[in-house]
């Protein structure tokens, strides 16, 4: 066993435990900062496996912005920050639609490969992850702009504050 | 960085798509920039003008067998046919979608997310309406032409997002019924996203057994790999999931009635007629041209998914007492019959889905364009009892509104029996009887609802609270002309667009 090798089996075990904390915890706020661990741990398995920049986007992306907007998301709206008791819902149907995938992709993952080994001699750094996206990803690199103009609409639809409210109220044309 | 060697790019190809989000992007900024009262003829003519233009496009693309753009984008005779339909059927939906005159400032508000029910959310109820909704559709079908476009998974991945995520707003934005429209919305979105996360994990587990995500890498790869095909199964099992889900198949089909009835009615009918043709053209694409190889592992799988759908969306269809969910049901049913047509692994098979998608959309368009005129004081009256004696009130729109129901049903005549018959036969002809016999016996279950609604129209005398049958504008006019016409024309004469959409079956690989 290699330190790679010991790193991995430490962080995905990390990542696999703070997952089900997340899940299972009655507080709102833990579960988020439980988040954070999870997707930190993954973070460092890219980082292991020579994969830099998709690590430090995963750390930038995901437990920078994401999780600080759900934290803000428990602030602002006035969420209860203690354990929960009206998440009564019976939990059975989520345990065993996730839980059954979950468990069912591990198997046929460790199934699939069993000891077989991958080569790593690439670096993914930044260089090589560019000129890929821009030798044959061009397109959906693109149309990835277009989908962020239309999430950027969505969200000023959704939260845009009032306009005109001092404006007089228009007619009513009535209704045929 | 003198050596980075760009894709060629036939732009020529890529020009519905260009089109699309250009005009988009103007009518972006048309919201930012043109003044309140002066936006919505400038929105809707744009709007018009750009999937016109598209269109254009699009036939000029007619005959071309090309993989382009890196091998991201693949334009061939399925592409150039369900690109067709898909902007013939967002034109109609269009029409809908920019009535303004059956409610004042049309059914549409300028934020979703207010608290349904609070002052500002009533406020911005009365006032006219928002235009946000036109660069939205734009964008919701510019993704979907790339989607029935795309040639590796993960283009096809972005344009699902791209063409889902306005869709999910689009929902929200309902002027009657608010918390309805916003449950609406909200279900679409945590499920969608769900389901997207499968297509994901399907991509991943794809690329681990090809070591490409290209469908002709894909194609290749299951010829023989030296990975186990356990990642090959999953992948696809994963993806057919996601995909499955967009084209509202049972057992992933729970969303469907209640974001149909929530969503604003002409959404409602975008949804059913464009996002069917998009869902099942990227199902064939990714069937045919990346799995065909192992068509013979999947299609019992997927042909028990198709029986289960017919099954699901008939029998719940005939519980129904609102219109919009009898609807719903009907067209879960009716991606029950398009698998059947899916599953039959032919040329056949694949000219009859895509006729089937046509005739499908153009009627169901109709159907919900029709709904959003009967109307009292609360907005659309869409529950069945209301309907009763209706016949009697409006004699021409009864007409019309039963002349669609029997297309659904699948009389002879109209365009419901000829595509039911062209998936059917294609799917027997390759000896696929199991799914017919379920097709026909669903068929049959699912003509009761129909007729009921339209023995309710005729033969029930009107009561005091009968709705009145509004007088529509020029747009939902011609919206209803043209998808009664298709109806009809397509029952009587099915020729010509079966012989396109024959002509047309070919994948490029």
């Amino acid at each position: 066993m290699t330190v790679s090798d010991v790193l991995l089996l430490g962080l995905g075990a990390v990542a696999v435990g703070a997952a089900l904390l997340v899940v299972t915890t009655r507080h709102l706020v833990r579960a988020g900062l439980y988040l954070v661990v999870a997707l930190g741990a993954v973070a460092g398995i890219y980082l292991v496996l020579a994969a830099e920049l998709v690590a430090w986007v995963q750390v930038l992306i995901y437990v920078g912005a994401v999780v600080v907007l759900l934290l803000f998301a428990v602030m602002l709206t006035r969420a209860p920050i203690g354990p929960s008791e009206d998440l009564d819902r019976p939990g059975w149907p989520a345990l065993l639609v996730g839980g059954g995938s979950g468990l069912g992709l591990a198997a046929l993952l460790v199934d699939a490969y069993r000891w077989s080994t991958v080569d790593r001699d690439q670096v993914g750094d930044a260089q090589r992850l560019g000129t890929e996206i821009f030798r044959s990803w061009v397109l959906p690199f693109e149309v990835l702009s277009v989908l962020l103009l239309a999430a950027l609409v969505g969200a000023i639809v959704v939260s845009r504050p009032e306009v005109g409210r001092a404006r007089p109220r228009p007619p009513d044309r009535g209704e045929r | 960085m003198s050596d980075l060697q760009l894709p060629h790019i036939n732009y020529a190809a890529l020009a519905p798509m260009l089109i699309l989000f250009g005009a988009a992007c103007a009518g972006i900024l048309i919201e930012a920039f043109v003044p309140r009262e002066r936006r919505y003829p400038v929105q809707l003519g744009l709007s018009l003008a750009g999937v016109v233009a598209a269109g254009v496009a699009v036939i000029t693309q007619a005959g071309t067998r090309t993989i382009t753009a890196g091998g991201a984008i693949a334009v061939d005779g399925p592409t150039v046919f369900l690109q067709g339909a898909i902007l013939a059927l967002g034109l109609v939906a269009l029409l809908f979608v920019g009535e303004r005159s059956l409610e004042a400032g049309g059914p549409f508000v300028a934020q979703a997310a207010l608290i349904a029910g609070s002052e500002p959310d009533r406020r911005q109820v009365v006032r006219p309406g928002a235009t946000e909704v036109y660069p939205l559709m734009l964008f919701a079908i510019g993704g979907m032409e790339l989607f029935v476009a795309a040639n590796d998974l993960l283009t096809m991945f972005v344009a699902l997002e791209v063409f889902s995520l306005p869709l999910y707003l689009m929902c929200a934005l309902a002027r009657r019924r608010r918390l309805l429209s916003q449950e609406a919305a909200l279900k679409y979105f945590l499920l969608g996203s769900y389901s997207s996360g499968f297509f994901l994990f399907g991509i991943a587990l794809i690329y681990g057994f090809a070591g490409r995500v290209d469908f002709a890498g894909i194609h290749a790869a299951a010829l023989g790999s030296d990975r186990s095909n356990a990642l090959l199964y999953g992948g696809l099992a994963l993806l057919s999931i996601g995909l499955l889900f967009k084209a509202a198949a049972a057992p992933f089909h729970v969303w469907t009635p209640d974001v149909y009835q929530g969503a604003p009615t002409p959404v409602t009918g975008f949804m059913a007629a464009c996002t069917k043709v998009a869902a099942f053209g990227a199902l064939l694409r990714v069937l045919y041209v990346a799995f065909d190889r192992v068509s013979w592992d999947y299609r019992p799988v997927l042909g028990v998914v198709a029986i289960l759908t017919m099954l699901v969306g008939a029998v719940f269809a005939v519980t129904q007492t609102d219109l919009k969910r009898l609807l719903a049901y009907s067209s879960i049913a009716n991606a029950g019959y398009l698998l059947v047509g899916v599953l039959a692994m032919s040329k056949d098979g694949l000219s009859s889905s895509m006729f089937y998608l046509v005739a499908y959309g153009f009627t169901v368009l109709a159907a919900f364009g029709t709904l959003t005129l009967v109307r009292d004081a609360d907005g659309e009256a869409n529950h069945l009892s209301r309907w009763a004696g209706l016949g009697r009130r409006s004699p021409v729109f009864a007409a019309a509104f039963t002349f669609l129901l029997l297309a659904f049903a699948g009389i002879p005549l109209t365009s419901g029996f000829t595509s039911k018959f062209a998936v059917f036969a294609a799917a027997l002809d390759d000896g696929q009887t199991w799914l017919v016999v379920a097709g026909v016996i669903t068929s049959m279950v699912l003509a009761f609802p129909y007729l009921r609604v339209v023995v309710m129209m005729w033969l029930s005398e009107p009561a005091e609270s009968t709705p009145t049958v509004s007088i529509p504008g020029v747009l939902t006019s011609t919206g209803l002309a043209i998808g009664v016409a298709a109806t009809l024309v397509l029952g009587l004469v099915p020729a010509p667009l079966l012989d396109l959409s024959t002509k047309a079956a070919e994948f490029v690989r």
